[in-house]
């Protein structure tokens, strides 16, 4: 049967040089959607070889909820695992051994819960209850050593890295994850051979020992890290409510999660009409139409999953929150602010660069060229999708002090820069400044082809209309100096921000 | 135009069931492409151009290496060189104060970056097609008359204590710091920046280091845009014309690597993890062997997931987020380490984990079909090299500054394609070594599974910020 496919195209138009007045550039998009819903955006660009494929999956990890944190990362890890193709040379024993396994992680995981009962109630036998615990461990052990006989280990990874790709990686995000990989293009078929078995028959195997794998990412990434524990603790205080609260994943959490969690995850979100594909590169519109077609067309649509109805409620008063760590001091302010979509929105992506970007921006050339009270500052949105997030987001700014200025100093030059913002209208050269970074960074971030594929697969999913590019723009290059001073009086209040500090720990005990 | 071939096909491993095909029998031809050739000329006062024309987006890209980076900073000024650097941006340029250059160059959204690590001084530009002449003239005027405005440099120079007085906050800049000044002890590859260094610089020091660096003929810059070779040429001639040679030639760094005394440096760190890196002196850039080395270290240590270490640390054992084995090659004399990110109380079976999987490289060798992957990888993903103009360009540029034959890509190309199984066996036997080494670990060792000492003597590193 031949299925209708809907080809839409239209140039993506990014005026290049607004105050010279050129004609811009136009970059044509092509587009289509198949039956179940998955859409595919198409730029062909011939001047090398090569092409990248960027996915875009409605599955974030705003998506969980108590008693599956981290389930949104240790998925997208345990999508490099292959399928039920790739990575195995016996697919049926392989699932047989994994079903055992789980079965014994069951056991393991009643029997971890029992032990407090345990402890308190016939503590004679609490020797025997964790020597019972550590022989299911050393079964679970002795069942992955057997299925290891089945598995081609990393195959997937091989099959990609030996046919020359490059950039092969994945990202977790709040409300989406990402899989992308730029190849040779006479590899586009092994690229949808690969991504749809992946996407359509996965194989969670090597599951237990991912979960560490995880563990040590988290361990590095936040545990160690001064700046990201201090934001751990900053968006854990500013959100008593939504998902954004959740920095990483939580490693309790994380401890217990099991292949039936993963694939619960998988099934409700990793359907179709959640999934927008971009390919930039030297490929043809008709050659990408029929691969779809072939190894996409008979992926089942999804029921749609039940959005996130929880909203934060409005902040009360101002709340602070310290982390003690072996570091120097650091500073991070949240103030809560506006989803993608709010009128209020494109002047707070005005506001970031008007106080953070570049040497000439406002926080900088006060706190850190002026009056030099520190060594850098960063004003950045939370989550911070590069085109907004789908829920309500923070906005950020954190600084390093300089050696001998406290936190408060900079609290306070902060906090005057930003009455300022609402006090006096921003004069025309600077409004003018910020919108021509506006346009030079669009052009920019098409330079590469994963940089286009990028813009477009996120536009695509997060306002199912790639042509929000295009909408975005015009948005922010309409913001005027009233917006700003309305936006600033509106949201930098004291009580609907939260401040974050990181007070070093003294060497060798306590103060 | 070059042609270049890479190899497609490969020999399949595993025969399937006949219904779809999997993607491990897949099979593609080769690839071929033509390789863009850059234009190359020397100006008159023997500045080095590159240039390609790129039509795709309105935009202009540069990039410009000029040889004196940190290695060449005196003993008692080391982090000169890096300021000097930032201060060419920050500091004023021409007729322009430091605030009219940000101000100029932020109102169109161009952006120029400075950086001085290891052997080159290093700058990027990049501006739209209808500002660069802007953008040229003030870039041309930081390189030749660049004003160091005393306020900045004071606070260019404070800042640097800074940062210092911040450099045991990460535990992977303390890991990386202390690997390369143990092994490369005594040599500028191994020294860092610290507050009486900074503390000795001047801004008379400053001026005197871009009087005698920052020459034309000692400087070679890589373009590549929305312009003709004509107007390319013209660009250049008008803003950097008129820049004069200072007369000086700065040497490549002469002085001999002294040996590092292998051991045991430990580096404590409050933390629950502990973060892992060994090694050793390996390769300069020029070894002929440095192929095949690569190569084998595909199949070690530095090919993703499909590497010893990550199947075994990683993937099998669940220990580690991060580990791998890099051959990091420099002009005069490189090093091979292995790095390891675990808990710390998988701190000795890691490590031991990793020299085993080493030892067993090293022993037995690679297989021919984990080395055909490694190798087809290799050509494969070769044309990734070429795939954007500017990073032509810029690959030419450093062939040159590094005294490379200017096709030396291509001559990669081939050299990766004759590399043989018992080339990669016979550098893992020459090369790789788990004893003569310096091991570094930043933690708790209160926390560890092993003790330091169980790995050889060990010299605890002073974590005092001087």
């Amino acid at each position: 049967m031949k299925r209708l496919l809907i080809i839409c195209m239209m140039l993506l138009v990014v005026p290049a040089g607004l105050l010279a007045g050129s004609e811009g550039l136009q970059i044509p998009v092509q587009e289509f959607t198949l039956d179940n819903g998955m859409t595919f955006l198409v730029v062909e660009r011939h001047n090398a070889p090569v092409f990248s494929g960027y996915i875009c999956v409605g599955a974030g990890s705003a998506y969980e909820r108590i008693g599956n944190i981290g389930m949104a990362h240790l998925l997208e890890h345990m999508m490099f695992k292959g399928s039920q193709e790739v990575g195995t040379t016996d697919w049926e024993a392989e699932r047989d051994l994994m079903m055992k396994e789980d079965s014994v992680w069951a056991k393991i995981d009643d029997a971890m819960q029992e032990t407090r009962y345990i402890r308190l109630n016939q503590p004679e036998k609490l020797d025997e209850h964790l020597k019972y615990i550590e022989d299911l461990n050393s079964l679970l052990d002795s069942l992955a050593a057997a299925s290891s006989k089945y598995v081609i280990q990393n195959e997937f990874d091989r099959i990609y890295s030996r046919n020359g790709a490059a950039q092969f990686n994945a990202t977790t995000g709040y409300d989406f994850t990402y899989y992308y990989v730029s190849m040779p293009a006479n590899r586009l078929e092994l690229w949808f051979n690969m991504e749809a078995g992946r996407l359509i028959h996965p194989a969670f195997r090597e599951f237990f020992p991912e979960r560490d794998v995880v563990s040590e990412e988290r361990r590095q990434s936040v545990e160690n890290s001064p700046d990201a524990k201090l934001f751990e603790q900053l968006i854990g205080t500013a959100f008593i409510a939504h998902p954004y609260q959740i920095f990483w994943e939580w490693q309790s959490e994380e401890n217990m999660l099991t292949r039936a969690d993963a694939q619960h995850f998988f099934d409700t979100y990793y359907i179709p009409q959640r999934i927008s594909v971009a390919i930039v590169g030297d490929v043809t519109l008709d050659e990408v139409k029929e691969m779809a077609e072939k190894y996409f067309g008979a992926m089942p649509r999804g029921r749609d999953p039940e959005p996130i109805y929880t909203v934060e409620p409005p902040q009360p008063g101002e709340r602070r929150v310290q982390l003690e760590f072996d570091a120097n001091p650091m500073l991070t302010i949240a103030y809560h602010k506006t989803a993608f979509d709010d009128p209020d929105e494109p002047a707070f992506s005005v506001i970031e660069r008007l106080l953070g970007d570049g040497r000439t921006s406002r926080l900088y050339k006060s706190l850190v060229l002026e009056k030099q009270l520190c060594l850098d500052i960063g004003v950045y949105t939370f989550p911070g999708n590069m085109m907004g997030d789908l829920h309500p987001s923070v906005f950020c700014i954190d600084a390093y002090p300089k050696e001998g200025v406290t936190t408060g100093q900079i609290e306070t030059a902060v906090y005057e820069e930003l009455a300022k913002l609402a006090s006096e209208p921003v004069d025309e050269t600077e409004l003018t400044k910020i919108k021509n970074n506006i346009d030079a960074d669009f052009v920019w971030g098409t330079y590469s082809n994963m940089g286009l594929a990028q813009f477009l697969a996120r536009a695509h999913n997060l306002a199912r209309d790639w042509r929000y590019l295009s909408t975005l723009r015009e948005r922010l290059l309409a913001v005027t100096a009233d917006d700003i001073m309305n936006i600033a009086a509106e949201y930098f209040t004291k009580e609907n921000r939260t401040v974050a500090t990181l007070i070093p720990k003294a060497k060798g005990g306590e103060q | 135009m070059k042609k270049v071939i890479l190899f497609g096909a490969f020999i399949m491993m595993l025969a399937v069931s006949a219904s779809a095909v999997n993607p491990r029998d897949m099979t593609f031809s080769e690839i071929e492409f033509d390789a863009p050739e850059p234009e190359r000329w020397v100006a008159d006062n023997g500045m080095v151009i590159f240039f390609l024309e790129d039509h795709q987006l309105p935009v202009l890209i540069a990039h410009v290496v000029i040889r004196g980076g940190e290695v060449y900073d005196p003993e008692d000024k080391v982090g000169l060189a890096s300021i000097t650097a930032s201060l060419i941006r920050s500091g004023g340029a021409g007729e322009r104060t430091p605030e009219q250059v940000d101000a100029d160059l932020d109102f169109v959204g161009a952006g120029i970056s400075s950086s001085a690590a290891d052997e080159g001084l290093t700058f990027d530009v990049r501006a739209l097609r209808k500002d660069v002449d802007q953008v040229f003239s003030i870039f041309a005027d930081m390189l030749i008359d660049p004003k160091f405005d005393s306020a900045k440099t004071a606070l260019e120079i404070s800042n640097r204590k800074d940062r210092i007085l911040r450099q045991n906050d990460d535990p992977g800049s303390i890991t990386r710091r202390v690997y390369y000044q143990t092994v490369f002890t005594g040599h500028p590859y191994g020294r860092y920046a610290t507050l009486a260094t900074t503390d000795k610089i001047s801004r008379a020091d400053i001026i005197a280091q871009h009087a005698k660096f920052y020459s034309p003929d000692n400087c070679i810059l890589a373009i590549s845009g929305d312009m003709s070779s004509d107007e390319a040429h013209a660009l250049i001639d008008k803003y950097l014309g008129a820049w004069k040679s200072s007369g000086f030639k700065p040497e490549p760094v002469p002085q001999a690597i002294p040996q590092f005394k292998p051991g045991v440096y430990y580096a404590e760190k409050e933390m629950n993890q502990a973060h892992i890196r060994f090694g050793h002196l390996c390769m300069d850039d020029k070894n002929p062997d440095r192929y095949a080395m690569e190569i084998m270290n595909f199949v070690l240590g530095s090919g993703g997931f499909s590497s010893r270490l990550t199947k075994q640390v990683r993937t099998t054992a669940g220990l580690a987020y991060g580990v791998g084995s890099y051959n990091y090659l420099r002009p005069l004399m490189g090093t091979y380490f292995g790095y390891c990110v675990t808990r710390p109380d998988a701190m000795g079976q890691a490590t031991k984990m990793m020299f085993d999987i080493i030892d067993e490289v090293k022993k037995n060798g690679i297989t021919a079909e984990e080395m055909e992957i490694a190798r087809d990888a290799t050509i494969n993903s070769f044309i990734f090299n070429y795939d954007t103009p500017a990073q032509v360009v810029i690959s030419k540029a450093y062939m040159e500054y590094n005294g490379f034959p200017l096709d030396q890509m291509e001559r990669a190309l081939v050299n990766y394609k004759a590399a043989t199984l018992e080339d990669c066996n016979r550098v893992a036997r020459e090369y790789l070594d788990t004893e003569n080494i310096v091991i570094i670990f930043t933690g708790n060792k209160e926390l560890f599974d092993m003790q330091p000492e169980e790995f050889g003597p060990v010299t605890n590193v002073s974590m005092e910020i001087k």
